[in-house]
């Protein structure tokens, strides 16, 4: 049955301090009604429970987008539009901006606003993982003050929040944490435009190296609240992107979600594609991270196959100290990928002569400490090269007291004995390893521990070649 | 405007339709499209299906598309309201009515009002809109006859026409 508009009072207060001092005066008795999007439906199929509304359409005060240096601060009377064009929103959040996107047509996404999403409280709703995954918190605001809370905590049942009779949503605060991470949302309904979903997904990840770093996933229409995925983002977190890690996620998943029947779809149906889901994004994050390391090399190596000969030898010098040696692979430019770039430095390794090996070895610093030995000051170009230095160690700088004494006292007579810094490919490697290696290679006669020691440049350069390229 | 002592719970609200002013005495709850239609007699705008989803109802209100079935009137004092009324200038069609005639992009009618302030507000917020942005500028309106290709094509038209004349 319709509504009868004579049923319903209805004021517009115009102020926020009007409307929540009305809210106050009479708490439950007054329903805001903001875009109308959702109250407007209720109304015209005569289930609207409240007779009397209050219009917080439109107020300045709910309506502004501000950014600090650490949030965006989202006014809760924002319309899905407002969000869409919004053009730091699109670059940080780009999965809000999508749910906006996928919300309604246009004339609704007018209309529909944020707050009013939010505490429509549909599990079904677009936005809400959205909101989610990026540790949103909520002001709300009341005649007796404003209260800061986490959004995770807001939703504690079907339809049921945290929001007081006398309270509205202010706004919606997104940390301006995630702005590098990967983004993926996918939304499963009965077709593609404006339908409501039978299983969504808002999810952000970094991988590196086909691994986990980090990882968090909310989904919709899988429990009585947009639910976050903690115990699974837990036990993904770290580990290797395959085909075990994909089951694992699948039962995880499953655990974790309370699908249901409804007109829409049935839990078995939805247990699947929660399932399926989770498992494209991570699909999508390890391929993410393969696109982008190569991106990466190919914008490195784009630019330093422009640049004049003497800054590309500076660009590329750090990652042997010969100035022999940068401007060979310098001169044989353009390279095309990683690879030419490691087999053009092999190549020129083998031509160069023991003075351009010495000043190689010479940019180096002794094992257990920072600073090459032989320069007295530091040039700028080296400081990428202390910097390489100090990561090759890092296993070293972790040992204890004792074997760092010895090693500090073995590269003394090192020093003594070959009258040069002693070089070693230390990257994985531990103190104790490398103090072997060192006290080895002590026995050597001088012109094969001159050979050896040229190996080891050649194979710390193509690791910091690798380095280089990753930008 | 408001006036909630009134005895009869009605409140007069004024805003401007097709670029006259208008104030009507209304419930406040009254949606914008039974105002339009029963208090103004402009039934250009439909009821299609009252709940925001198919856009026969779709009005600009100060420049954006709105579902006028979920407008409260209240909400609407003080705007502008440009109704399928107000879109030629007297006799002369516009563009885009034009193109729609010419392009099959209307057969029963009823989604039409809507499809074309729908395609409007489109060509205001882009002048030349690939298939995807009209597609998506109209998503909300349904139409149950044409199969929608001859009103994408009208669109089109009509947004090269308006950037060409």
């Amino acid at each position: 049955m319709r509504s009868d508009p004579s049923d319903y009072e209805m004021l517009a207060p115009g102020s926020l301090r009007a409307i929540v001092s009305l809210l106050a005066s009479e708490p439950g008795a007054w329903l805001p009604i903001a875009g109308g999007t959702d109250v407007m439906v209720q109304y015209a199929a005569g289930k609207l429970p409240a007779r009397q509304l209050v219009s917080i359409w439109n107020l300045p005060e709910l309506r502004r987008i501000e950014i600090t240096d650490d949030e965006i601060r989202i006014g809760a009377g924002c319309t899905y539009t407002d969000l869409r064009r919004h053009e730091v929103v699109g670059r940080e959040f780009p999965l809000l901006t999508r749910a906006a996107r996928w919300t309604g047509g246009i004339a609704n996404q007018n209309r529909g606003t944020l707050g009013g999403n939010i505490v429509n409280a549909s599990p079904a709703a677009d936005s809400l993982p959205a909101l989610l995954v990026c540790d949103a918190e909520l002001i709300l605001v009341s005649a007796r003050g404003e209260r800061r809370l986490p959004y995770a905590t807001f939703h504690t049942g079907y339809k049921k929040t945290l929001l007081a009779l006398d309270e509205l949503i202010q706004t919606v605060c997104l940390p301006r944490r995630f702005s590098e991470y990967f983004s993926h949302a996918r939304k499963v309904g009965a077709r593609n435009a404006q339908a409501i979903s039978k299983v969504s997904i808002a999810a952000l990840g970094r991988s590196a190296a086909g691994a986990v770093e980090d990882v968090r996933i909310a989904l919709g229409s899988v429990a009585p609240v947009p639910l976050r995925l903690t115990e699974t983002e837990r036990s993904l977190r770290g580990k290797r992107i395959d085909p075990e890690l994909m089951s694992l996620a699948r039962k995880s998943v499953a655990a974790e979600i309370q699908p249901i029947d409804d007109i829409r779809s049935n839990a078995r149906y939805r247990e699947t594609v929660a399932g399926n889901l989770v498992i494209e994004f991570l699909n999508r994050l390890s391929q993410e991270w393969a696109t982008t390391a190569s991106n990466t090399v190919h914008a490195v190596l784009a630019r330093w196959n422009r640049l004049p000969v003497d800054e590309a030898m500076k660009a590329i010098l750090p990652c042997c100290g010969s100035k022999a040696w940068a401007q060979g692979t310098s001169a044989l430019r353009p390279l095309k990928d990683q690879a030419a770039v490691l087999a053009v430095s092999d190549e020129i390794c083998k031509t160069l002569t023991h003075s351009d090996w010495m000043e190689a070895f010479n940019s180096h610093p002794r094992i257990g400490e920072s600073q090459p030995s032989h320069s007295p000051q530091i040039h700028s170009w080296q400081t990428q090269s202390v910097e390489w230095s100090a990561q090759e160690q890092g296993k070293v700088s972790d040992a204890d007291a004792d074997v760092k004494r010895a090693l500090a006292d073995a590269n003394q007579e090192y020093e003594l004995r070959f009258g040069r810094t002693f070089i070693v490919c230390a990257t994985g490697k531990s103190a104790p390893e490398i103090l072997a290696l060192l006290r080895r290679r002590l026995q050597n006669d001088p012109e094969t521990e001159f050979k050896e020691a040229a190996e080891q440049q050649r194979q710390i350069t193509r690791i910091r070649l690798r380095k280089w390229l990753q930008g | 405007m408001t006036d909630p002592g009134d005895s009869d719970g009605k409140v007069e609200i004024s805003f401007s339709v097709n670029g006259q002013r208008k104030t009507v005495r209304a419930y406040p709850m009254e949606r914008l499209l039974d105002v339009l239609r029963c208090r103004l007699q402009l039934t250009g705008a439909k009821e299609g299906c009252g709940e925001g989803e198919c856009g026969s109802c779709a009005v600009l209100m100060d420049g954006l598309l709105v579902n006028s079935c979920l407008v409260p009137v209240l909400q609407a004092e003080g705007s502008k309201i440009l109704t399928i009324e107000g879109i030629a200038e007297g006799e002369t069609l516009h563009v885009l009515q034009k193109a729609f005639l010419e392009f099959g992009g209307a057969q029963c009618g009823i989604c039409t009002p809507g499809m074309i302030l729908a395609a409007l507000h489109l060509l205001n917020g882009h002048a030349e809109p690939t298939t995807e942005q009209i597609q998506e500028g109209l998503a909300g309106n349904l139409c149950r006859c044409t199969g929608y290709s001859q009103i994408i094509e009208a669109v089109a038209e009509a947004a090269h026409r308006r950037t060409t004349s």
